[in-house]
């Protein structure tokens, strides 16, 4: 229904458009007016008018109809004598009552159910044709106002550009209000976690180990209970794990990104540069899993029979196979960041340093690298928010079990395939174990803001500089 | 009349070509000891990349090929084998705008020396900075400042530390690609002063579009147009009787 009634009013208000130019235009010729506008600009008026408000209506109405027919139909079952005692169970019969009208409900149907899917078909028919009704009446309404407007001669230009830039505000709004909505959602999952697990106890605990977590009931945890779950949360594992493997990463990809850098911007000549460039970015696009099964089956297994050599205990999901294969990965942003901030150095410092003498390796340890080096810190503050936020690689490549260890053979886990842990699979919503999935993520998300506020900072500090 | 200093520089049937274009056209120069040359010309006339041959900064561009002589003290310098490291010891440069280090204003001018393994210890490279600093008329307004930043200084001032950075590792020649362009007029008499000064000690080749700074510094002056050396000869004697027609027109100013 919806679908038909948006290509109506895409129709209709395509074919206003030629006919509000046509319309303006026999206007200025029968009154021998100058229009305030182009014709097509009258044109685009109509369109407008005629399409936001209906739509917009629309969608609001889409949005609404399920929720007030759902409270409609769950009162009118209760009034009619049906008995549950939470949401969940109202939830459930509202469900029956849909299946019912849909036709798809095979259970025992009592009156009660009966009676309420038949006045949930009548509410819905309802509803869809007050819908098509106010429909209708909002385009006639609003295109019998701009047709108004047109004759007028209005300032067709100057509006549209108004309605435009109100929608380009829109589009923006609803971008801004995603990441607050997302922000929000991290945000009381949280709280709720926060509320059951002491956040201390999470912060500081040394033990990971969520899946202990069974409660009997979430919303009554026992003292008991509670005993055994403060040290199944615990964060240092799982943040020592993580910054282990981003600091293995680091160590591949800041010098490799950072050398590559500097050939690509000091050495490399014109032709070289131009195709090892695009090469090296390549890198950049491979997909994160990708690496993930290269690390897990190659390099893994590579490095055990490397270690079962020379008589070391390596296991097959190693840190230093996840951290080695996410250090490849990262090399692209280094190298092309610190690239381009080492050729935003002005030539005349380089000009200078020669001119007294200093050969050009002297010249980029000396003068070119110092005056990168805020843009250069910037890039690599970026791969490590990076390398945090990496999940693929590690979820394949470097364990599951929270070992808080600093040997590298030995297989670590990290946030990212915490969270993956816990949130794969049948889940119930209200168990602090899902919960603290939430937990990790605002404490990664705020970790990774800081990282990247940082970096943002320290580039943009570098360009006032220079630019 | 005084007497013609030695001759310091000598260039022999220079060209310069950028790529297929060429930029110099067999130039034949003559820079005297401890005096100030200055040349002249309409932009992309070639000036500066006549000084830039000088101290081979040239090498630093790609497309640049350099053939024919230029002789220091008699001694070949465009020649493949010659240290362009230890060239440039001897010839120092100064840019169109001042390209301080981002680097403290000490560190600025202890740079070259460090490079030339001059100075070993605190006190040398000290006493180095405070005589570059002192004959570039920098020291009195800096000496109490010297950690900070030589990028804080005044335009004047930066293009001060430039030419004190030159000094520093006590070359024989200085090369001024227009040095005063991005300076207001009370900075450049400052510079000009200085110029004037240093060209006891120095050999001093200067680019300029300014013909009153020309008269102003220089004892011989050069006129380029269009790749090639017009006219030279004491700037006096090229200010008021130019021997060259078109030498004569752009001092006028009717064409540049």
């Amino acid at each position: 229904m919806n679908f038909v009634l948006i290509f109506l009013i895409t129709i209709f208000s395509l074919s206003l458009f030629f006919y509000g130019r046509s319309k303006t235009k026999s206007i200025s010729i029968e009154k021998n007016i100058k229009l305030n506008a182009l014709p097509k600009f009258y044109g685009y008026y109509l369109v407008l008018w005629c399409s936001i408000p209906s739509l917009v209506f629309l969608l609001i109405w889409t949005l609404f109809e399920p929720v007030i027919i759902k409270s409609i139909i769950i009162e009118t079952a209760a009034n009619q004598g049906a008995i549950f005692n939470d949401k969940n169970e109202a939830n459930l019969i509202y469900e029956k009552i849909k299946a019912i009208y849909a036709g798809t409900y095979f259970g025992d149907i009592d009156t009660i159910l009966k009676e309420s899917a038949l006045s949930y078909a009548k509410f819905i028919n309802l509803f869809t044709n007050s819908k098509i009704v106010l429909i209708f009446g909002i385009v006639i309404a609003s295109v019998i106002y701009s047709l108004k407007k047109i004759k007028n001669n209005n300032k067709a230009r100057d509006d549209v550009e108004v309605i435009l830039k109100g929608l380009l505000f829109a589009s923006s709004l609803i971008a801004i209000l995603t990441t607050l909505g997302i922000i929000f959602s991290l945000l009381f999952e949280s709280i709720k976690f926060f509320s059951v697990i002491n956040i201390f106890d999470y912060l500081f605990g040394t033990n990971w180990s969520p899946q202990r977590a069974f409660v009997s009931d979430a919303s009554a945890i026992t003292a008991a209970e509670y005993d055994e779950l403060k040290d199944a949360f615990g964060f240092i594992p799982l943040i020592a794990g993580t910054s282990f493997i981003a600091f293995i990463a680091m160590l591949v990809a800041v010098p490799i990104g950072l050398f590559s850098g500097i050939y690509m911007a000091e050495y490399a000549s014109v032709k070289i540069r131009r195709i090892s460039k695009p090469i090296i970015e390549i890198l950049a696009g491979i997909p994160t899993v990708v690496y993930g099964f290269f690390a897990a089956l190659t390099v893994g297994p590579f490095f055990r029979q490397i270690g079962e050599n020379l008589g070391l205990t390596v296991s097959s999901e190693s840190a230093l196979a996840a951290g080695l294969i996410m250090g490849i990965m990262i090399i692209p942003y280094v190298s092309s960041l610190s690239d381009d901030v080492i050729n935003s150095v002005p030539q005349s410092l380089r000009d200078g340093s020669y001119a007294v003498g200093a050969t050009k390796s002297e010249t980029i340890k000396k003068v070119v690298i110092p005056a990168a080096l805020p843009g250069i810190i910037g890039s690599v503050l970026l791969a490590v928010s990076r390398a945090i936020g990496e999940t693929m690689i590690v979820v394949m490549a470097a364990g599951l079990a929270a070992n808080l260890t600093i040997n590298p053979l030995e297989s670590t886990t990290t946030i990212t395939t915490q969270i993956v842990m816990i949130l794969v699979g049948d889940q119930e919503f209200d168990s602090p174990k899902t919960q603290s999935a939430f937990a990790l993520g605002l404490t990664l998300f705020i970790a990774t803001l800081v990282l990247n506020y940082i970096a943002q900072r320290a580039v943009k500090k570098y360009r006032e500089k220079y630019d | 009349m005084e007497l013609m200093n030695n001759v310091k520089i000598k260039s022999k049937n220079l060209n310069v070509y950028y790529g297929e274009k060429q930029a110099l056209f067999d130039v034949n120069l003559d820079l005297n000891e401890k005096e100030v040359t200055a040349l002249i010309g309409p932009s992309g006339c070639g000036k500066s990349t006549f000084i830039r041959c000088i101290n081979r900064m040239n090498d630093v561009i790609d497309i640049c090929k350099v053939s024919g002589n230029i002789e220091i003290d008699g001694v070949e310098i465009n020649d493949k084998n010659l240290d362009v490291v230890s060239l440039r010891e001897r010839v120092g440069m100064v840019f169109q705008k001042p390209n301080p280090f981002p680097k403290s204003i000490y560190d600025n001018i202890s740079y070259g020396p460090k490079i030339h393994g001059k100075g070993e210890t605190k006190s040398e490279l000290d006493e180095i900075v405070e005589n570059s600093l002192k004959k570039a008329a920098l020291w009195e307004e800096v000496k109490d400042r010297l950690d900070e930043p030589g990028t804080g200084l005044s335009g004047g001032q930066q293009q001060r530390l430039c030419i004190a950075r030159a000094i520093s590792v006590n070359p024989e020649v200085i090369l001024m690609d227009e040095p005063c362009s991005a300076l207001d007029p009370i900075a450049t008499a400052k510079i000009e002063e200085l110029i004037d000064e240093l060209k006891k000690t120095y050999t001093i080749v200067i680019v300029t579009h300014s013909m009153a700074q020309a008269v102003r510094v220089s004892q011989k002056t050069g006129f380029f147009h269009l790749g090639k050396l017009i006219e030279v000869g004491k700037t006096e004697k090229i200010f008021k009787n130019p021997d060259n027609k078109m030498t004569q027109d752009y001092i006028t100013g009717r064409f540049g």
